[in-house]
């Protein structure tokens, strides 16, 4: 005798299930089950994982959703049911009703009523009726609802039975026999599964104790009464229920013949021609492209790969693929969105020719083979980055050109993880909420010395050691369960016929979003295309500053027009000149362009990808700097080697090359590789690295290289775990770096224009970036009503720029637009008549005196606001008749009367209100201000650092801009200081930080005495002592930048 | 008119602190933990302040005591600190959360002079080991002001209250949030320069409310503060001229009181259910009985039965001198319970109070308990015997989703000895309270035993069998 569990809740019934679906299918198989259906609550969620693991079982998974409906049939009770889907079409109907249900609610919710199943197909889904105990209902009323469904359903309903041993079972079961005797309706048995073992009741009433808001100690009957809605073992199902009714578990698995993999992705066909097949349109795009980027003809290197290339997609049917990212780049291209496309496959010498990446083939030597791969049939993936803030204008482009029922987002499972598994499990054990928190926030979790368990039990959450267990046993169990979907960043999800037959389509939290129910994981497991249209601050300001550069110049100026491999930008760069500069302005870039030095566009490939995780957990950074200024050999222990890390000097750098190596010197098979692959994609979530460290080592040591170098192979993959950045991303990314250093270098005013822009983007505020613009000789103008658009322009011939009046806190964005068209030629002459001309309101008004916008027609800012408040009501309507009639006001009017009693604004409180206005000032630097003042008297300047020798002790102080403490240097807390000449780095030890805590993370002023620390043009100072000078400028609004 | 303000900038810190030492720096934190409300001494050395985030808090001392704020409590202490000071000044204004105003002027003559004052103050807040920022002013608002600020002086002079209240920046003006943005902007930093504006410019450029606060400052508009009443309470004694010996003596002057209890109550729209009789003996210690009603009451003849049972339960120890009744709680009367046209409710929720109130009296309180489900699935623990409640609510308990349970539940499981005759419903399988440590996993049976008596037995984990209770 077998047996099929027909009705099972996975962990994608969130706060329900205790089981991740492929838990419950390993389990079932152990078992020897027939079959196992998944029934998550009006969701399907669950089928990719539990299909994952049941590929290559016996087992077979059926697919279904378990439903209760908002309202009943009339005197009927409300119906609860499961339904399966028998075939393809049955799974289609099933997607269809679930996205009616979740459509309608609000995220996460579904409502379904009686009128739904009335109007839904669902002739090839089976319906399982779970009818109400006689607790809930009187007979009538579950026998109304019985026959209610049965004249949906039909000959295809069921009545499910359940025995979980809980009280008035006897009952329900007599009901259970009554119901199936008078609607002659046979009866099937299930277990109403929640978990796939009985270990897992624990966790099982820690989530229905969240569910319900309670803790387990006053969830009382909320929870379930034992543990037994578990898989159980056949023999016993075998003595809990009569055989007919076991039997029709098998006669119903049997008649459900669908199955997840035999979703077939079907490509939109509408971008091909009628009259061409996608092959040959593809490969007529193609040849258009290779004469636009090869005027003199294409390179016999890049022909063949070219030719290579279109054999591969072809056989592995991905033209349609390629045509979906060339018709959307096409699109932005026509709107001039600049975007550029990263990845393995986009890095190909066809995407080349398609324009959806810049990256010459003939520059940078790309596997794309790799991601298109024969030998594993999933399709290539492709993210392409817009500017970020033109990314709606494509995404709605998707939805207008496949319409909302063909294209949705792709979800993003969010998961548990430690913090929150942590909050969940102490709040429904009944610890103290502020304990908790007080636990949480002293964790290091970096620490990988001491592990969040050992840290906890430092702290003393509990003294009781079985509590404890308990504690970590539920924490443990909970981590890496779903908490709910959330989007995607991108990616979409485009299909041939209707989605909601394909996969169910619910809500996001933003409105006007939609998501299916599957992840990223998912679709690639089931073999299903997605395109990724990602958002990057960086292209936004280059766009911005090509056209700046273009109206400089009178003609048309793109990235194509930018000299290749300029000397002066790669000099810029190696001295670690590169604020603003995309990728490699962090701290931690700026100090290693003087280390790396780049002077290639290769370089730059490195130099992006080198200051990760991975490389720096690896332990690889120094020896290859070594190799590359020639201080150690380049040696390589056999060709096959060779051919994978040349390109790196014999350092593996990125992801490609780690996992080449894992073939090539640990030999891996090509299946393996990819396991790594998803592995450490996975391992910072859930997954688990360390089934392959012993292979890997094994097979390395086996091959005669040295346990260390494995050692640190191993790491950097471990590194790489969640982080991963593979060449193909970096290739593209590096040649925006070029371009920006370019225009930094050469256009240096077009460029902070441009940046300031596209705020907020990228590591520094308006503030830094101004001052750093001034450091390379950019004049910079104040926002003033008379002069400034909305936006930062550049004035005059010698390209002077002038900030905007949207750097203006708190001023309306249309207020600001008026102001600008409405000017009058002369300019405007007072506040009323900017008032009246501009329409604007008082707030705004108020906005422009505080940031001293009128100077103009104003004494000063104290004045300027003086005047403002006299009359307070909107002039909007008198604005438009003032103008209609050419109403001008006699001459004398503009002069207002000032106000004895107001003290002049002294330097300090200008500076103050510029700072709390505009975030920034043009005038003197607070610090020039101070030194002044004789606050600051053996204090060295940010760039008479530079001069001194190492060694020697010195005394810095500065505003604090950044605090950060980074993984990959442990217990080392960089704090930044910004003076009137730039930025100081200063670096506390640990002990030094615990000692001066008050100091480190309060002030906002900081006087540092230390020691200098200088390699190479890179200077650091030791901190020893640390005193805060916050008082001094009490007032100033200065936010830090914190990373914890 | 001169008025003092104590400003207490962490009362409940110092009331924590007083009943037990603690060494470590203390906090307390909002109800959601987010952020500090208050800040002990040491925490503000180690750089809290109160608004700080927690998570900084935590950073600059890791080892630092975290309290919830408890609003309740605080007012609560708050209204200790007016009682005490009653004691000294008649005119006394609480300003919730944290502060209190006294109008001392009268007060000069009587204590002689500010400086006795100031310090019976001082001294009688060292005493209660609380802290408290003290200042005079001529208004309500000036003391207030300054003794936030923490620039009281004892000085009732007022050239040199004006000129502190005139140093004082303007974000300690408690100011309207948007004026004092906008005296900020107008470059204005302290309260001085917003005197010297002309008043009726104030008014129109930035908001009448704002002349109006400036005003109350300096004393040229009105802002009187309603004294502060203790809160009410009964207290009437009653003496005997000759020494009472027997009960049925002290009822004549009980009736008397009760009754005047009963106006008092009646007058007030309230009732109270806890009683204090104070017994006083001429070589003895008072007696002290506390007689507690089952509901809110007010009829002394109530009140009369029930001191009567105590009274027979617990002869007289010593002749009586004296008598006190007091009443300190006070409850504000409900609309009646039962809305039925004839009233049977009521009468029925009546007697069930008389018959709990005089079963307290005769036997005792802690004599008699009531039972009640609790929603637990474990059998021993899903009923309570606690405290009489005054209705009988269900409570969160549906008594129709109860499980079939013996009526006599055996205090503890105990072994079978006997083999059942005969089996009638089961097994249901009870498996939870992993969690507090008494785990329980058992399946339950109804059985017919040899003798016929329905038993509800278990079965646990070691396959051992146990009687857990009866059925009629």
């Amino acid at each position: 005798m077998s047996y099929a569990e027909l009705c099972c809740f996975s962990n994608f019934t969130f706060l329900t299930g205790a089981s991740h679906p492929q838990e419950l299918a390993e389990r079932a198989s152990d078992l020897g089950y027939r079959a196992l259906a998944i029934t998550d609550a009006c969701s399907v969620a669950g089928i990719p994982r539990a299909w994952a693991a049941l590929k290559d079982s016996p087992v077979k998974l059926i697919t279904g959703s378990c439903f209760a409906l908002e309202d009943a049939p009339p005197g009927a009770a409300t119906p609860e049911f499961v339904l399966l889907a028998r075939t393809r079409k049955g799974y289609g109907q099933l997607c269809q009703l679930i996205t009616t249900g979740r459509r309608r609610a609000e995220k996460g919710q579904y409502q379904l009523f009686v009128q739904d199943l009335e109007t839904h197909e669902l002739d090839d889904c089976l319906c399982l009726w779970q009818p109400p105990s006689p607790i809930i209902s009187d007979a009538d009323q579950a026998l109304a609802c019985g026959q209610w469904l049965q004249r949906l359903f039909e000959h295809r309903l069921r009545i499910a039975a359940t025995r979980t041993l809980e009280a008035g079972e006897d009952q329900q079961l007599a009901r259970v026999r009554w119901l199936a005797d008078d609607l002659r309706c046979p009866v099937v048995a299930t277990s109403s599964v929640n978990m796939h073992s009985r270990e897992r009741q624990p966790l099982q009433d820690v989530l229905t104790a969240l569910r319900h808001h309670r803790t387990l100690e006053t969830a009382g009957h909320c929870l379930f009464q034992n543990g037994e809605r578990y898989l159980r073992p056949i023999p016993v199902l075998q003595r809990l229920f009569p055989e007919p009714w076991l039997r029709e578990t098998l006669a119903i698995a049997e008649s459900c013949t669908f199955e997840p993999g035999s979703l077939r992705y079907e490509y939109p066909p509408d971008l091909v021609p009628e009259n061409e097949t996608p092959a040959a349109f593809l490969q007529r795009l193609t040849r258009e492209g290779e004469r636009r980027r090869y005027p003199n003809g294409t390179p016999m290197k890049v022909q063949a790969l070219i030719r290579k290339e279109l054999v591969l997609i072809s056989e592995m049917r991905y033209e349609h693929y390629f045509l979906t990212i060339h018709d959307i780049v096409a699109f932005a291209r026509s709107r001039g969105i600049l975007c550029q496309g990263r990845g393995s496959a986009a890095n190909s010498a066809v995407c080349y020719c398609l324009g959806i990446t810049e990256v010459n083939p003939a520059n940078v030597e790309l596997l794309f083979e790799r991601f298109i791969s024969k030998d594993r049939d999933e399709p290539p993936d492709i993210d392409v980055d817009f500017e970020h803030q033109r990314r709606e204008e494509v995404i709605q482009y998707i939805y207008q050109r496949y319409g909302r029922e063909r294209a949705a987002l792709a979800a993003t499972v969010i998961r548990y993880r430690p913090r929150s598994a942590i909050r969940d499990v102490g709040k429904a054990l009944g610890f103290d909420a502020a304990l908790v928190e007080q636990l949480l926030d002293g964790i290091d979790w970096r620490d990988r010395a001491t592990n969040w368990r050992q840290q906890i039990l430092d702290k003393g959450l509990t003294r009781n050691p079985k509590v404890a267990d308990q504690f970590f046993t539920l924490v443990n169990t909970l981590l890496g369960f779903p908490r709910h979907l959330s989007q995607h960043v991108g990616g979409f999800v485009i299909s041939a016929g209707p989605l909601a037959e394909l996969v169910p389509v619910e809500n996001a939290a933003m409105e006007g979003r939609t998501v299916i129910q599957w992840d990223k994981d998912d679709l690639e497991s089931l073999g299903l295309m997605k395109v990724d249209v990602l958002a990057l601050g960086m292209l936004t300001a280059i766009r911005k500053a090509l056209a700046l550069v273009s109206e400089e110049k009178g003609e048309p100026f793109g990235i194509q027009d930018i000299p290749q491999e300029d000397p002066a930008t790669y000099a810029m760069l190696q001295q670690g000149d590169s604020i603003g500069v995309f990728q490699v302005e962090s701290r931690a870039q700026i100090n290693m362009l003087p280390r790396l030095r780049p002077e290639t566009y290769y370089d730059l490939v490195i130099e992006v990808a080198i200051v990760r995780p991975g490389p720096i957990q690896g332990d690889m950074v120094h020896p290859y700097l070594r190799r590359k200024h020639g201080l150690e050999p380049v040696d390589y222990p056999n060709d096959e080697v060779r051919q994978v890390l040349e390109r790196t000097l014999g350092v593996p750098i990125f992801q490609e090359q780690v996992i080449k190596l894992a073939m090539v010197a640990a030999g891996f098979t090509a299946g393996e590789a990819d396991q790594l692959r998803r592995a450490m994609a996975a391992w910072k979530s859930h997954g688990d690295l360390t089934p392959f460290r012993d292979k890997l080592i094994k097979g390395m040591r086996e091959r005669g290289h040295s346990e260390d170098f494995a050692e640190r192979l191993y790491k950097q993959i471990c590194g790489f775990g969640g982080y991963g950045f593979p060449e193909s991303h970096s290739a593209s990314f590096a040649l925006l770096v070029y371009v920006s250093a370019w225009l930094k270098r050469h256009h240096p005013a077009a460029f902070y224009c441009a940046l300031l822009n596209s705020q907020p983007m990228g590591f520094y505020s308006p503030s830094q970036l101004v001052q750093d613009a001034k450091r390379h000789q950019v004049t910079v103008l104040p926002p003033d009503v008379n002069y400034s658009e909305r936006d930062h322009t550049l004035e005059g011939p010698d390209n002077h720029l002038r900030l905007g009046l949207r750097l203006i806190q708190g001023l309306s964005a249309q207020g600001a637009e008026r102001i600008h068209q409405n000017r009058p030629p002369q300019g405007y002459r007072s506040s009323s008549e900017l008032r009246q001309l501009a329409g604007l309101d008082q707030r705004d008004m108020e906005k422009l005196a505080g940031a001293n916008a009128m100077p103009g027609f104003t004494r000063n800012r104290h004045q300027a606001y003086w005047q403002l408040l006299e009359h307070e009501e909107p002039a909007e309507l008198f604005a438009r008749e003032a103008r209609q009639n050419g109403v001008q006001e006699a001459e004398d009017d503009y002069e207002a009367e000032p106000c004895d009693y107001l003290p002049e604004p002294t330097e300090g409180q200008n500076i103050l209100a510029d700072y709390s206005s505009q975030g920034l000032t043009l005038q003197r630097h607070p610090l020039a201000l101070l030194r002044e003042q004789g606050h600051l008297k053996h204090c060295t300047r940010a760039e008479q650092l530079k001069g001194l020798k190492p060694g020697l002790p010195v005394q810095v102080a500065g505003l604090v801009t950044g605090r950060q403490r980074p993984g990959s240097a442990s217990g080392v807390t960089f704090v930044t200081l910004e003076d009137e000449t730039g930025n100081v780095n200063v670096v506390v030890w640990l002990e030094t930080a615990r000692r001066q805590r008050k100091p480190l993370l309060t002030a906002r002023l900081l006087h540092v005495k230390g020691v200098l620390e200088r390699e190479g043009d890179i200077v650091h100072v030791m901190a020893g002592k640390l005193t805060n000078l916050s008082h001094l400028i009490n007032s100033l609004p200065v936010s830090s930048r914190d990373f914890h | 008119m001169l008025w003092l303000y104590l400003h207490f900038p962490h009362l409940l810190l110092d009331h924590v602190r007083r009943s037990q030492p603690i060494e470590n720096a203390l906090v307390i934190v909002e109800g959601t933990g987010q952020h500090v409300l208050q800040a002990c001494p040491l925490a503000q050395d180690a750089g809290i302040q109160p608004g700080m985030r927690l998570k900084t808090a935590l950073g600059l001392a890791p080892e630092l005591h975290i309290l919830q704020a408890d609003q309740q409590q605080q007012a609560q202490l708050l209204e200790e600190q007016a009682r005490w000071l009653y004691h000294y000044v008649a005119h006394l204004t609480p300003a919730p959360p944290d502060g209190l105003w006294a109008e001392v002027s009268s007060l000069q003559r009587l204590y002689g002079g500010l400086a006795a004052i100031w310090q019976t103050v001082e001294q009688a807040l060292a005493e209660h080991q609380l802290t408290a920022w003290a200042a005079l002013g001529h208004t309500p608002l000036a003391a207030r002001l300054l003794a936030r600020a923490g620039k009281g002086e004892c000085s009732a002079d007022k050239g040199h209250i004006t000129h502190a209240l005139a140093q004082l920046p303007l974000t300690a003006a408690e100011f309207d949030k948007t004026d004092c943005t906008r005296l900020n902007r107008l470059g204005l930093e302290t309260l001085g320069d917003v005197f010297a504006l002309p008043q009726k410019e104030l008014a129109r450029r930035l908001s009448p409310e704002l002349l109006a606060t400036v005003q109350k400052i300096q004393g040229t508009r009105p802002d009187p503060r309603a004294p502060w009443q203790p809160p009410h309470r009964f207290r009437q004694r009653a003496g005997f001229i000759q020494e009472v010996e027997h009960t049925q003596g002290l009822l004549f002057a009980l009736q008397r009181i009760l009754a005047e209890l009963e106006e008092d109550l009646c007058w007030r729209q309230q009732d109270t259910d806890t009683l204090l009789l104070v017994l006083q003996h001429r070589h003895q210690e008072p007696t002290r009985l506390r007689l507690r009603t089952t509901g809110p009451e007010h009829r002394a003849e109530t009140f009369m039965k029930l001191i009567r049972l105590k009274l027979d339960q617990q002869p007289l120890s010593a002749p009586v001198v004296s008598l006190v009744l007091v009443v300190r709680r006070f409850i504000s009367r409900e609309a009646p319970g039962g809305q039925d046209l004839l009233g049977e409710t009521q009468d029925l929720n009546e007697a069930w109070h008389t018959l709990i109130s005089r079963l307290q009296a005769r036997l005792g309180e802690q004599a008699l308990t009531q039972l009640s489900p609790r929603p637990d699935h474990r059998p021993e623990f899903a009923w309570s015997a606690g405290e009489v409640k005054r209705a009988k609510n269900p409570g969160e308990v549906n008594p129709q989703a109860l499980p079939r349970r013996p009526l006599w539940l055996l205090p503890g499981p105990c072994p079978l000895t006997e083999t059942p005759v005969a089996w009638f419903s089961g097994p249901e399988r009870i498996s939870g309270g992993w969690w507090d440590g008494q785990r329980v996993q058992r399946d339950y049976y109804i059985a017919q035993l040899p003798g016929g008596q329905l038993a509800w037995v278990f079965r646990d984990p070691q396959n051992a069998w146990f009687v857990h209770g009866w059925f009629g």
